[in-house]
């Protein structure tokens, strides 16, 4: 069904003994999307993944994977993902692992693409068991990728990854985007979102609370933040619209609501050496946004 | 099948332990206990009798020991979370499983027939071809009791527990179930509980096939209950456990 969004949530609500985790959300996802997930931990990023991947049943709500049910989705191959619990059998090498994973699939990635695309170079005969983290990773990753499947659900990839093994993995991200997948990742990095996403949906307290691009979201944050090198005895207090102050040393920086009111009386009380003005950084939209949406509310 | 049931077979085939467990091990009680047992024997034919009786108890050893250990190992590929990471390939749960039954039940035959080869050319264990057949059949088709039992634990516990589990129950099983010593040397109401273990009615099975004959309906009718009760408990502990769980 070339026609059906990759993913299609409607209504989802996910209970686990005593809590809700996911309340009623509807979420749906052209294909070709670079998507992620934000969220603080227990905001119900992952028990949408796996109501997508069909490892839990919900308790109200339909879910379509490119057009079908999420096990038969699955079943087809169409789905490759890393789960925040997956992990590789003891007592098998990197290579025999992806072999099998490779040949469940109706079509595979090609061996040699697939070891470069995961950066899993050199690792193929070795044991499972003497992995790193970030390795380890990795090669879940290769395992996602396997099937070449059109849908890719990443649950916080980058999880055991240092910072360089990271920056490298949100480069095959972009990389996979670009060669036509569906990728949704789950994550609590707004770095991650910022770099790799061309969607983020800011999830807390199991609700869709911001869905756009990065630059939309961020838009959500009206304020700028002003910052410029002050002398000590600068006078900051009573200034217009002016919503936060800190000094780190002699730099100043303003939260401001009208940067243009607050700028204006600055400048009439002297200069600006070092002004910087910027928007808002995804961060401090989700921040916000998410500080709106207190834990319970939803109730 | 075929790559998932390769893939499995090759792990299994890795560690040591279960070959030394499982295949080593009883041959070299098969030897050591018929010299000590059968030497006592004052004629050729009590020596026959024991090199006989031993054989089938270790064959029964063996074979159980390879079933349980082959499939408890289902807890350790929860804990890992690689069951988890199946569930999200087009490999099908029902093939998860029937591959894991199909291994467990595989890797009973190597420590059947090396127990079997020892007995015939080490103790010198003399029976006619068709009964030897009959022997290492019969003992294959009924290790399935103790496949169902290892997915059993292998679902219920933990991976640690499950650890212990193998080697713990391997003991009971072998000493109250008279593999390690004759049933008629015990005390009666150790006799008694014998007859609780699926390990006793299972060697049963065996002696009365080297004896010449088949089964009895009483021992095969135990065993098949044992292996039902197994069975149907393992698929109800695999259907409660939550996927979503960590180590679900």
């Amino acid at each position: 069904m070339p026609d059906s969004p990759a993913l299609d949530v409607r209504g989802l609500t996910v209970r686990y003994v005593g809590t809700v985790a996911v309340h009623d959300l509807d979420l749906t996802i052209p294909a070709g999307q670079t998507v992620a997930l934000l969220g603080a931990n227990g905001a119900g990023k992952s028990s949408v993944v796996n109501a997508v991947l069909g490892l839990i049943t919900p308790a109200a709500g339909a879910v379509r994977v490119l057009g079908r049910t999420p096990h038969d989705a699955v079943r087809s191959g169409c789905v490759g993902a890393m789960l925040q619990h997956g992990g590789l059998p003891g007592e098998a090498r990197v290579g025999e692992v992806l072999d099998l994973v490779r040949r469940s699939y109706p079509t595979s990635w090609p061996l040699d693409d697939l070891v470069v695309t995961a950066g899993i170079d050199g690792l193929l005969a070795r044991p499972v068991d003497a992995l790193s983290g970030g390795q380890r990773q990795r090669v879940l990753l290769a395992l996602a990728l396997a099937g070449a499947p059109p849908l890719l659900l990443l649950d916080e990839p980058t999880s055991a990854m240092d910072v360089e093994g990271r920056r490298a993995f949100w480069t095959t991200m972009r990389g996979l985007a670009g060669g036509g997948h569906t990728v949704v990742f789950a994550t609590h990095h707004l770095e991650e979102a910022d770099a790799v996403a061309d969607r983020v949906v800011v999830v807390a307290d199991g609700l869709v609370v911001a869905d756009g691009s990065t630059a939309q979201v961020k838009a959500r944050v009206a304020g700028r933040t002003i910052a410029f090198t002050a002398t000590p005895g600068r006078r900051l207090e009573g200034l217009p619209a002016v919503t936060g102050v800190t000094r780190q040393g002699t730099t100043v920086t303003l939260a401001t609501a009208d940067a243009d009111a607050t700028l204006r009386a600055l400048l009439a009380d002297g200069g600006l050496p070092d002004l910087e003005v910027r928007g808002a950084t995804l961060e401090d939209a989700v921040l916000s946004i998410v500080r709106d949406h207190p834990i319970g509310a939803a109730r | 099948m075929t790559p998932l049931f390769a893939f499995q077979l090759r792990r299994v085939g890795r560690n040591k332990q279960f070959l030394f467990f499982t295949v080593a091990l009883p041959a070299l009680f098969t030897v050591f206990i018929t010299k000590i047992i059968g030497g006592q024997m004052g004629d050729a034919a009590g020596f026959q009798d024991v090199a006989a009786s031993v054989m089938v108890s270790m064959m029964a050893y063996g074979a159980l020991g390879a079933a349980l250990g082959a499939t408890i190992r289902v807890s350790f590929d929860r804990a890992s979370g690689w069951l988890r990471q199946l569930r999200v390939t087009p490999v099908p749960q029902t093939r998860v499983v029937a591959v894991d039954v199909a291994v467990g039940g595989l890797l009973t035959l190597p420590g059947l027939l090396v127990v079997a080869l020892v007995g015939r050319f080490v103790n010198g264990v003399a029976l006619p071809l068709g009964t030897w057949i009959a022997l290492v059949g019969v003992l294959w088709a009924g290790s399935v009791a103790f496949v169902a039992l290892g997915l059993l634990i292998g679902w219920s516990l933990e991976e640690k527990a499950a650890g212990g589990a193998i080697g713990i129950l391997g003991v009971i099983l072998a000493a109250l179930g008279g593999l390690w010593w004759p049933v008629e040397l015990f005390p009666g109401p150790m006799q008694v509980l014998a007859r609780f273990m699926p390990s006793y009615w299972y060697a049963e099975m065996g002696r009365d096939v080297a004896a010449g004959g088949s089964p009895a309906v009483l021992t095969v009718a135990a065993l098949a209950a044992f292996t039902a009760v197994f069975a149907v408990l393992a698929v109800t502990v695999a259907r409660r456990r939550p996927l979503h769980a960590v180590s679900g």
